[in-house]
């Protein structure tokens, strides 16, 4: 826990706010009322950062499109930055590669700021831009040959094919590619100069299931392969899956950020121990009485919250000595979604506004 | 200068195209189908008899030569003479009739002829040559070319009987086109015009609003090519492609039509101008309408008008003035006008004049182009 001294913009008075790395924390001021929020940034030291960003703030005519964001990403992790659409997502991550001028704030990618050497650090990163689309009349061979001759430094094409599993594909025009092999070679594409750092900027949007697994397993390969990844994506699985750190964005703002178990640990409710066709009575007052938060739901199962998995083998001791009957048991923990649910009041899936 | 990423673009661009069966027809052929098409059409292929009227107003003649002129046209079996009286309304026969040419014989060419040709009569040096008037339909320039070939022939041949080849009969014409080039001359060099505008106004239309769909743009952003390489990459490539079209029509156009080009330095110029000048006018529509579909029908409506009225399929004296002179300021007039003295006419004068309209069109559109190009998200 850190203390954060801040100034309300409106009086002027000096407030005291506390939380953990990586939390956001609403504060009002006592003396004017205005409401506001204390980011207490994660931080990463420069010589492991891939990425920094500070206050980084984009504006479109009145709409505040990223507002004032800070955060790092350290080298060899899968950084996912999740929200809804039109959270600030691609806008973010397009200021990041250079794509977009900021509106203030500042970026640095392996120590260097963008704004003044990106021509250096063009060699170090390769991208995938949203919805993007290769040459529809080159075979995946001869596009991963043509992005390749831009770069001084590159990394064997024949390597790249084998590590994407696209052998069988090498010699198909890129039209003629399914949507999931597509994206595929929209990534090997971004490693033609073996790059430092991979940006994908939604990889997965619009294929079916089976497609963006087949995608989820090559992004895990970089990460193996020591690559850091920049993510973005709107599915809370596909970071779950990938990310070792996660920064959850909403309308501009980051509203959480840390690993999915600081995440769940910190905004989650914990687990759920649920025990369905209970026919004991009084099962409910027998947890409680134990210590447990336990209440009946309401379609008769018993749900049980618990914040320590040891607490598991407790419920099903008591289950057991106190000859409850019961038909079956399930324990579901905290995910993203209900994480965001808690934080904005809306769902992941519906979109930000 | 990236020259590995130049000439690897540029043969990956010569491959994708090679690869769209689509672009390539339109890009060759297009052109050609229109080349030959018209030129069938214009040109009066086959062995048809092509009817002109023949008005004899020398019907006093009492030498025999006029008559005798006459009877010399008869023999030509491409000719179908419809003789008309004296005192009928030429003009209107012709409208009636739908016959393109006419071929009028003056009162007292007999004579004339053979008061020159008899040192018995007096005669006067200033009346030569006696000249017959061939009125010609300017609708009509396939047909009237024939004609007009055929009279000159006949007069050329007379002359060379009654003199040994100085000109004593003459022909007087108000005509479009030069005497002695053909409507496929004319047409060439406007479907090489055609050609270059629609691939080239096409070319960087897709180059800015498909590429930027499809996140092309973006990526080359992080990648080591300034725009610069880019740009310079893109235009060798549609270069190679304008002069391959370029040729193609070429050897058709020799090939079917027996058509005789004079390549100089200012065909080359001419086709270079050309390309950077519509890259540009594609660019700058590309810059203001980014959906593909748009933009596509903004360079059909920029493209589809100025291929009409720049004088491309028909000379420009056959429209109203008022069209003429909106053809002044469009640049495919100046392409088309430039490339015709330069590979057809042989004109030096005006080809340089036309070609200084090209290249300051050339110039301005693709600095334009350039600047307003911009490959950064808002």
């Amino acid at each position: 826990m850190v203390e954060k001294k801040v100034q309300c913009p409106k009086c002027g008075k000096i407030l005291t706010s506390s939380g953990n790395p990586g939390d956001v924390v609403r504060i009002t001021c006592p003396s004017c009322g205005t409401e506001g929020k204390v980011t207490f940034k994660k931080t990463v030291s420069t010589k492991d950062a891939a990425i920094e960003v500070f206050n980084l703030r984009k504006v479109y005519g009145d709409l505040v499109a990223v507002n004032n964001i800070s955060f790092s990403v350290k080298k060899g992790e899968v950084f996912a930055f999740l929200g809804p659409n039109g959270a600030g997502k691609t806008t973010t991550v397009e200021m990041i590669e250079s794509i977009r001028v900021p509106a203030g704030g500042q970026i640095k990618i392996l120590g260097k700021d963008i704004k003044t050497s990106f021509d250096d650090i063009k060699d170090k990163i390769g991208i995938l831009p949203q919805e993007f689309h290769s040459f529809e009349r080159l075979t995946v061979r001869e596009t991963l040959a043509y992005f390749s001759s831009l770069y001084e430094k590159r990394a064997s094409i024949d390597g790249i094919i084998d590590a994407m599993d696209l052998k069988d594909e090498e010699k198909k025009l890129y039209k003629d590619l399914s949507g999931g092999l597509k994206q595929r070679v929209g990534v090997a594409i971004s490693l033609v100069n073996d790059p430092d750092i991979i940006f994908l900027d939604e990889p997965t949007t619009g294929l079916d299931p089976k497609a963006r697994r087949e995608v989820w397993e090559v992004i895990a390969g970089l990460r193996n392969r020591g690559k850091t990844v920049f993510l973005t994506t709107h599915y809370m699985e596909e970071a779950e899956y990938l990310a070792d750190h996660i920064a959850i964005i909403h309308k501009g703002d980051i509203i959480a950020e840390g690993s999915l178990e600081e995440l769940i640990n910190r905004h989650g409710e914990g687990s759920i121990f649920r025990i369905k066709d209970c026919k004991s009575k009084g099962t409910v007052d027998v947890l409680l009485n134990r210590g447990f938060k336990a209440y009946r739901e309401g379609n008769g199962d018993i749900a049980v919250r618990i914040d320590f998995k040891e607490r598991v083998l407790d419920i099903l001791s008591i289950l057991k000595h106190e000859c409850i009957e019961y038909g079956t048991i399930d324990i579901r923990r905290s995910n993203l979604e209900e994480i965001f649910l808690k934080l904005t009041g809306a769902k992941l899936s519906e979109g930000a506004s | 200068m990236n020259t590995k990423f130049i000439v690897h673009d540029l043969f990956s661009g010569l491959k994708q195209w090679l690869r769209s069966k689509g672009t390539v027809f339109w890009t060759l052929m297009f052109p050609i189908l229109l080349i030959l098409i018209f030129g069938a059409i214009f040109s009066g292929v086959g062995d048809v008899e092509i009817p002109i009227v023949v008005q004899n107003l020398d019907v006093d003649d009492e030498t025999g030569f006029t008559e005798g002129f006459i009877d010399n046209l008869s023999h030509v079996s491409a000719l179908d003479i419809k003789t008309l009286k004296k005192g009928e309304d030429v003009d209107e026969y012709m409208k009636d009739e739908d016959i393109s040419g006419a071929l009028i014989i003056p009162e007292g060419f007999g004579k004339n002829l053979r008061d020159y040709i008899n040192p018995a009569y007096p005669f006067n040096e200033s009346d030569l040559p006696f000249n017959l008037t061939f009125i010609a339909d300017p609708t009509d320039q396939s047909s009237v070319s024939i004609l007009r070939s055929i009279i000159v022939g006949i007069i050329y041949e007379s002359n060379l009987q009654i003199t040994g080849g100085e000109k004593v009969i003459g022909v007087e014409e108000e005509s479009s086109l030069g005497e002695e080039f053909e409507y496929i001359d004319f047409f060439v060099p406007g479907i090489i015009g055609l050609t270059i505008m629609t691939s080239m106004v096409y070319g960087s239309i897709e180059r800015n609003t498909k590429y930027r769909k499809d996140g092309i743009l973006r990526k080359l952003l992080t990648m080591p090519v300034t725009r610069a390489e880019w740009i310079l990459s893109k235009m060798l490539f549609m270069l190679v492609l304008s002069f391959i079209s370029t040729f193609v029509i070429l050897i058709v156009g020799v090939l079917a039509w027996g058509l005789t080009v004079k390549i100089g330095i200012f065909f080359f110029v001419l086709i270079i101008s050309t390309s950077f000048l519509f890259s540009g006018m594609g660019m700058i529509i590309g810059r203001f309408v980014k959906e593909e579909e748009t933009a596509d029908m903004a360079g059909g409506a920029i493209t589809f008008p100025m291929m009409f009225l720049a004088g491309t399929f028909f000379p420009l004296d056959q429209m109203p003035e008022f069209l003429q002179a909106v053809a002044q300021v469009l640049p495919l007039y100046y392409v088309n006008e430039g490339l015709r003295n330069a590979m057809i006419y042989a004109n030096l004068d005006k080809t340089l004049y036309f070609s200084a309209f090209v290249i300051v069109f050339a110039v301005v559109f693709f600095i334009i182009g350039v600047l307003l190009t911009k490959w950064k998200e808002d």
